[in-house]
């Protein structure tokens, strides 16, 4: 059906956006090339390459220990690559370090706050750190953190502290915010809040870069996309150009024990027919369930269980992650 | 940025009970029942002055090793735990304005925690002036040095409060008895004079006793909780600065 053999991010990268391949353009906001990263005997960073331009809403997908919150920790200047080239807002994070931080924002995976501190108390504390911080009370009021005030970090609902975090987060007018594994440990509503929220930041002209290993997080947010795996970015592009270049094969199935397929094959789009029994299985591409549906009723068979399969996202995502990283 | 993380860390330290449990409560109860039990004759096993006037200025040093040995490195390696300084690290926050966040927080516990154990001792027993102000200022300086930098450099290493909390105690406990806290040098055997000597808590609780008490006849190596400070915060620093960076 679709490869399995994870392609080049190049490839996808090029076809989705002309402007990623101008390193250095004023509008590149992360530049990533190279990136290699090993702790001790474990590499966990093989060559990563992207980039984030100024207003993109920006996904690293992959499944946990793909090396996605590695990638942004060096980004912020957290850890020091062994090789490759970083480019953050025209710095280089492991030189600049504080001086680029206080102008980015970051929600952090499993990193939290004093419980006892209390919501206002952390709210001053991070705008302390820039010399043009948000008024607190209108970014209270705009996270809805304002009757939270009082509140100690410990005793926040979990939608409550992502919303706090999200707020120090952008609390320094941040040009770049990250923010990894947003919605972790988030029910449905609270996921769904979340959403509204990061569409919010994007929305308000702040260059957003996501960290999920959810595939339909990061499908409804993000304009483009690198699929994280093994260390390496598999795929790059929007999702729908990720889809499409992984062989968007449609398969279409029906039901008829006695049809001869053998002219189903030379339909137009069809690559292979496949009998299971009475089922029929026909993969290709182009307006295939058209030409099926046509031939069916013109051999006078209409099958009533006729339908098309498009693969999504998540089966690429699967697709490209299922193998072991070598 | 320094003076305001540190006034934010005291008040977060105040809402916390069991930090002055862990500070001030051992070594002040403690303190009580000593002095109690032993009285206020003078007595020759504890060089001719009073056992709680012995026990009472020297308790100031022992307050420093409970700051040192538990409190400051179970508060950061608690934070560290809880990603804290990961995510202060993140906001612009390097190790180096933490470190020196957590030195002064130390100074201020320091100050206060050795004030009401006099206070409290001096309320209950009773107790003279010091006899040389400059030099119980002096100890009392090296050993808040000596006592704050080892709690840096342990909460650089640890990587939970627990594990802080479990080797603090382990720590704390034959360093009280054996420097100063516990029996007079007099009466202890030979090897565990030679452990005493080496503590820097035996020559902070015996300058400190020293200075306040006016003697001259026990001296004390005002160096050494020097030295160790300057080891423990260039181990701080390097770790600190290290994890940050790799």
């Amino acid at each position: 059906m679709m490869q399995t053999a994870p392609r080049p991010a190049a490839s996808t990268a090029a076809a989705a956006t002309p402007a990623a391949s101008t390193p250095g353009a004023s509008q590149t906001v992360v530049e990533v090339r190279d990136l290699e990263k090993r702790y001790g005997e474990r590499t966990v960073l093989r060559g990563v390459a992207f980039t984030v331009q100024r207003g993109e809403l920006y996904g690293l997908l992959g499944r946990n220990g793909a090396g996605k919150t590695t990638t942004v920790e060096i980004l912020q200047g957290l850890r020091r690559a062994d090789a490759g080239r970083v480019d953050v807002l025209g710095m280089d994070p492991a030189e600049a370090g504080d001086r680029l931080r206080r102008r980015i924002g970051a929600q952090l995976q499993d990193a939290s706050l004093p419980e006892r501190m209390r919501v206002h108390e952390a709210l001053d504390l991070f705008a302390s750190l820039h010399p043009d911080p948000r008024p607190l009370d209108e970014l209270a009021a705009e996270w809805q953190l304002d009757h939270l005030w009082r509140r100690a970090v410990g005793r926040l609902s979990g939608g409550e502290r992502q919303r706090l975090f999200v707020a120090l987060a952008l609390v320094g007018r941040p040009q770049l915010v990250f923010l990894d594994e947003l919605t972790q440990n988030l029910d449905p509503v609270g996921r769904r809040h979340t959403w509204d929220v990061v569409r919010r930041i994007r929305d308000g002209g702040t260059t957003v870069v996501l960290v999920t290993h959810d595939v339909e997080e990061a499908e409804r947010l993000c304009d483009r996309i690198a699929v994280v795996h093994g260390g390496r970015v598999v795929a790059e592009g929007t999702p729908a150009s990720i889809v499409a270049s992984l062989g968007a094969a449609t398969t279409v199935t029906f039901t008829d024990p006695d049809l001869d397929v053998g002219a189903v094959r030379g339909l137009p789009g069809v690559e292979r027919v496949r009998r299971h029994g009475p089922e029929v299985e026909v993969v290709g591409d182009g307006p295939l369930l058209a030409h099926v549906g046509a031939h069916l009723v013109a051999v006078g068979r209409p099958a009533l269980d006729l339908r098309a399969h498009h693969p999504s996202l998540d089966d690429c995502f699967v697709t490209l992650t299922q193998e072991v990283p070598s | 940025m320094t003076a305001r993380l540190t006034w934010m860390e005291l008040r977060l330290l105040a809402r916390e009970p069991m930090v002055a449990v862990s500070l001030i409560g051992f070594p002040l109860v403690t303190v009580l029942v000593l002095a109690g039990v032993f009285g206020q004759t003078p007595d020759p096993e504890f060089g001719g002055v009073s056992p709680d006037d012995h026990y009472l200025v020297g308790y100031v040093g022992v307050v420093l090793a409970a700051l040192g040995l538990i409190t400051i490195p179970v508060h950061v390696a608690t934070h560290r735990e809880l990603g804290v300084l990961r995510r202060f690290r993140a906001a612009g926050l390097g190790p180096r304005v933490l470190l020196a966040s957590h030195g002064a927080l130390g100074a201020v516990l320091g100050v206060v925690a050795a004030a009401l154990v006099l206070a409290v001792g001096a309320a209950f027993y009773g107790i003279g002036a010091p006899e040389d102000p400059l030099g119980v200022a002096a100890w009392f300086v090296a050993g808040l040095a000596c006592f704050v930098a080892i709690g840096g450099a342990l909460g650089s290493v640890l990587p939970s409060g627990r594990a802080a909390s479990a080797l603090g105690n382990l720590l704390f406990v034959p360093m009280f008895l054996l420097g100063g806290g516990g029996p007079p040098r007099g009466v202890m055997t030979g090897a565990m004079q030679t452990v005493s000597d080496l503590l820097p808590l035996s020559h902070v609780v015996g300058g400190i006793r020293e200075a306040w008490l006016g003697r001259t006849d026990d001296p004390h190596a005002l160096w050494w909780p020097v030295a160790v400070a300057v080891v423990a915060v260039l181990l701080a620093t390097w770790t600190s600065v290290r994890r940050a960076t790799t």
